[in-house]
């Protein structure tokens, strides 16, 4: 069963547009961090907060993929008390929270994939309500969520139209809000 | 050991420098020995043992007992084993440990990957030379460029 919500993709390329501006830096700030330049990875420890323009992370141990010959990080590990703070296309606040997240990016026959896996005690909450489950995926490129095993409640809304709407259990399902 | 060799020739170059000008015909432990603009380089295992894995510089070197040297305006630099440039560290002094292979001080530092897409600083560290590892004990900042390759370099 998919139920959908309303995280649409993002905005479409317009023509004639501006020249796009660099993508401001991720930064990271810890107390401490360890840096293995043989098997380059990047690992920060204690108050870990990440500020990337897409979102802001905090949780207590970071281990970061360092790319060998340039390009983009392709792989990130966040655990202990993990919490995503991020919007969806439409502004909207979303926040997540878990044990642990991976972040994982790859571009494969044309086509990028950008993921946040969300595990142990997983829950994202956005405008319209919240959902657990194990795992929960958010998909970057589309900014939609799926989750296996998913409970889902939908915040009442004036018109009084949903309220503790439950996605039924063990399944796998995307989650777009309601218009 | 190849390489441990290789790297304590340099390292012996140097203390070959701080003995000259600190003995000056007299056998004066006490006199300040100095070595300014020094280099101490490590290599690859074989079959690479003339690719150079790290190289590590000075403005001013002063010894201490027990195999340290106190270092000046450090600069070390890692490199891959294509040669390309892997990290580039610098402080504005730290101890050497020439038995250790190992550089510390609880000073700042700066970090800069080959590319010059990650940077990172901090205070207090520990540099292993044998296995590249680095460890920052507080106040870690780093800023990792995630957009499109630009031409930073070294």
């Amino acid at each position: 069963m998919a139920v959908t919500a309303g995280m649409t993709a993002r905005a479409q390329p317009a023509t004639n547009a501006a020249p796009k501006l660099p993508r401001p830096p991720t930064q990271v700030d810890s107390a401490s961090g360890f840096f293995d330049g043989t098997g380059h990875k990047a690992i920060y420890s204690g108050n870990v907060r990440v500020d990337d323009p897409d979102m802001k992370l905090t949780c207590e141990w970071l281990v970061v993929d360092l790319p060998q010959s340039g390009g983009r990080v392709s792989h990130i590990v966040a655990e202990t008390n993990v919490v995503i703070n991020g919007t969806d296309s439409k502004g909207q606040p979303m926040r997540g929270t878990g044990d642990k997240a991976v972040y994982d990016f790859q571009v494969k026959d044309s086509v990028t994939n950008e993921t946040i896996t969300l595990t142990g005690n997983a829950k994202v909450e956005y405008a319209q309500g919240w959902m657990t489950g194990e795992p929960i995926i958010w998909n970057r490129a589309d900014n939609s969520l799926s989750a296996t095993n998913q409970h889902m409640v939908f915040r009442q809304n004036l018109n009084g139209a949903r309220a503790d709407t439950n996605a039924p259990a063990a399944t796998t399902n995307k989650l777009t809000t309601p218009e | 050991m190849k390489m441990k060799w290789s790297s304590a020739v340099r390292v012996l170059s140097v203390f070959a420098v701080l003995f000259v000008s600190g003995a000056d015909g007299q056998a004066q432990p006490s006199a300040v020995s100095r070595a300014s603009d020094f280099t101490s380089v490590q290599y690859y295992p074989a079959p690479f043992q003339r690719q150079v894995k790290s190289r590590l510089s000075g403005a001013e070197a002063q010894p201490l007992a027990g195999g340290l040297l106190v270092i000046k305006q450090l600069k070390l630099e890692t490199f891959n084993m294509d040669g390309s440039p892997q990290s580039i560290i610098e402080a504005p002094e730290c101890v050497y440990d020439t038995l250790h292979d190992a550089a510390s001080s609880a000073g700042h530092l700066q970090l800069q990957s080959g590319d010059g897409r990650i940077r990172v600083e901090g205070d207090g560290f520990l540099w292993r030379q044998d296995n590249s590892f680095l460890t920052i004990s507080n106040h870690v900042h780093s800023v990792i460029e995630t957009g499109p390759e630009t031409n930073a370099r070294l």
